[in-house]
């Protein structure tokens, strides 16, 4: 299916994807939450979609508007880490922009995604920082250098992950500090919970 | 480098060329020209989210307040937006306007501190006086309001936790007159004077595609003709009922250029939108609760069971920002939290604004998108320099600027 002329509803935009994407994309969900007096709708689609088409559907996005991405958030579940590209469209037209959140799931033996900087410029910032916070290699990114964090950050530890590579155990609780303090040399609270286990 | 490459490289930061913040950019210059500019920020990263992964939703307002000083309402209003929409709860309508109210206040601040800031980086300290002096008016009617001057403790999850009652009401409109009586000097000062045109017009500019492929926000983009602002767009908190339009520089009879005087330009007359919108709000006020769930024992408790996820989305004075928030069920803290500040989005268009500029215009530039650190930073990181590189500090670079002022204008200043 073709795309529609700008502004597209809610029901355009879903046709338009399942159409193209076919067996690709799951999980698809609208939203309209009415606010204030007047009850103006703010308008959000969901979904999930597979790694291999994903860069197909960004481009089928940027078909519709040159794409809004406003951010990449990431979260660690279990067996997989779900990215979550939160798009906007429509921007421009008064009450009309739909957020859509394209979610992609990475199994944690493939932490790989294919970049969308040629497509998307604007996402770089984001890219280098999903790359340093949960561990995933982002294929093709133009600069993959660190971006927030500091070249002496253990290269094996990701903030975000909640498995054995998250920050757990380089964090320390008041209550299992006891023995930090009792002996508080450089060392033990440099080393503790992180190699001398 | 080969021994042909005429360029060399110039460490800015961490303390900022433009604002006292740790954050750095490395320079790459031919003679004066700048040919490359690579931002570094994360100075300032302090692991926020991190942190707010390991306390409960109503314990992470205070620490989201304090993710920047300026405008420290943004993320408190889209945290707890975020949480209303993971949890399903509704605020009610009043906290609604409320929050619109408090918003535009912060955005007047917000501007007016900018441009206050800007005058200074081109060496004109008098009008940085002026505006932070009339600066003090908002902060005192938001003290009045609030009982803070930064940090205003006035949100909660399902609506704000002081009233603005009609009593109230002749002072803020009181504030409001005041700067409708000084907004034609305002605008006399920094968009009339012509020393001040010279050193921001065609400086720093940002053109519409780039602009949009680069996914800029904000007073940023708008300066170049882009039809970008979330309270239009996608209408949180009251600004579905309230009368607004884009504030882009075509609307006033100039061009969308995107340098630095359309920055200016767009700025100043969102102080005007601001104006219009508390009017509008004060008089459209639902008289209702302000709070839709005042027992926070009983709100926690649903936001224990709540199990979902959702966007908080706002137009910051900097632009779109945006906070993203998974509650899971059984779980008492969050489990997913996402910060997004304006300046995040806004660190892209630094590389085409500074591409053929001179050395001098780099305090100004680098305030044009009125970048804020705090915001965007949030891990301790020290600075690595390698090689053989020149070093600019702050004070050098100011000299150098009101110096660039001084000689556009024949010696006088």
């Amino acid at each position: 299916m073709k795309k529609s002329k700008l502004p597209m509803s809610m029901d355009q935009i879903e046709s338009y994807f399942k159409d193209n994407l076919k067996d690709s994309i799951r999980d698809f969900k609208k939203e309209e939450i009415k606010k204030g007096l007047k009850q103006r709708p703010m308008k959000l689609i969901w979904f999930t979609v597979d790694r291999k088409s994903f860069r197909r559907a960004v481009k089928l996005l940027s078909k519709i508007q040159i794409p809004h991405l406003s951010v990449t958030s990431g979260s660690d579940i279990g067996d997989h880490v779900e990215l979550i590209y939160h798009f906007a469209v429509n921007y421009g037209y008064r009450g009309d922009e739909v957020s859509v959140s394209i979610k992609v799931h990475l199994p944690k033996d493939d932490l790989t995604i294919p970049t969308i900087t040629d497509m998307v410029p604007g996402a770089i910032t984001t890219e280098r920082e999903k790359q340093e916070f949960l561990g995933i290699t982002v294929k093709g990114i133009p600069d993959s250098r660190r971006l927030w964090l500091d070249e002496d950050f253990p290269k094996d530890r990701y903030p975000w992950r909640w498995d054995e590579t998250g920050m757990e155990k380089m964090s320390r609780y008041v209550h299992d500090m006891d023995e930090a303090a009792n002996t508080p040399t450089v060392k033990n609270l440099r080393t503790r919970g992180d190699d001398d286990e | 480098m080969s021994d042909k490459d005429t360029t060399y490289q110039v460490p800015i930061g961490p303390i900022h060329p433009a604002l006292k913040e740790p954050f750095m950019i490395n320079f790459r210059l031919d003679g004066e020209t700048i040919v490359d500019a690579d931002p570094h920020p994360g100075m300032n990263h302090r692991g926020i989210e991190f942190m707010g992964m390991h306390r409960n939703p109503l314990k992470v307002i205070p620490l989201a307040e304090r993710i920047c000083g300026i405008c420290s309402i943004v993320h408190q209003h889209m945290f707890t937006t975020a949480v209303e929409h993971a949890a399903g709860i509704e605020p009610t309508n009043r906290a609604r306007y409320i929050r619109t109210i408090m918003a535009e206040l912060e955005r007047i601040h917000s501007h007016v501190l900018w441009a206050g800031v800007a005058a200074h980086e081109i060496g004109f300290d008098t009008h940085l006086h002026f505006t932070w002096k009339i600066r003090e008016k908002v902060m005192d009617l938001l003290e009045f309001i609030t009982g803070n001057r930064v940090n205003y403790a006035m949100w909660t999850v399902g609506g704000v936790r002081r009233d603005i009652t009609k009593d109230m009401y002749p002072k803020i409109e009181d504030t409001l007159t005041y700067y409708e009586s000084l907004y034609t000097k305002l605008e006399d000062i920094f968009l009339g004077d012509p020393s001040i045109r010279l050193r921001t017009k065609d400086i720093g500019i940002l053109t519409k595609e780039e602009a949009l492929r680069l996914c800029g926000v904000g007073p940023t983009v708008r300066a170049s003709g882009v039809k970008k602002d979330v309270r239009i767009d996608q209408p949180y908190a009251a600004y579905g009922d309230l009368e607004l339009d884009y504030i882009i520089p075509s609307k006033f009879g100039y061009e969308n250029t995107g340098d630095v005087f359309s920055k200016t330009l767009v700025r100043l007359k969102e102080v005007v939108q601001s104006i219009d919108l508390i009017r509008q709000c004060v008089d459209q006020m639902p008289d209702e609760d302000i709070d839709s769930e005042p027992k926070k024992a009983v709100l926690l408790n649903k936001l224990k069971k709540a199990d979902g996820e959702g966007i908080g989305r706002l137009e910051a004075p900097r632009g779109e920002a945006f906070h993203y928030v998974r509650l899971k069920e059984g779980r008492e803290e969050l489990d997913n939290w996402k910060v997004r500040a304006s300046t995040y989005n806004n660190l892209a268009t630094y590389a085409p604004m500074f591409m053929g500029e001179q050395i001098a215009d780099i305090p100004i530039i680098a305030a044009c998108i009125d970048p804020c650190i705090g915001c965007m930073d949030r891990a301790v990181v020290v600075d690595v320099s390698t090689g053989q590189k020149t070093d600019y500090d702050h004070e050098d670079l100011h000299k150098l600027s009101v110096e660039k002022t001084k000689r556009m204008l024949g010696g006088s200043l």
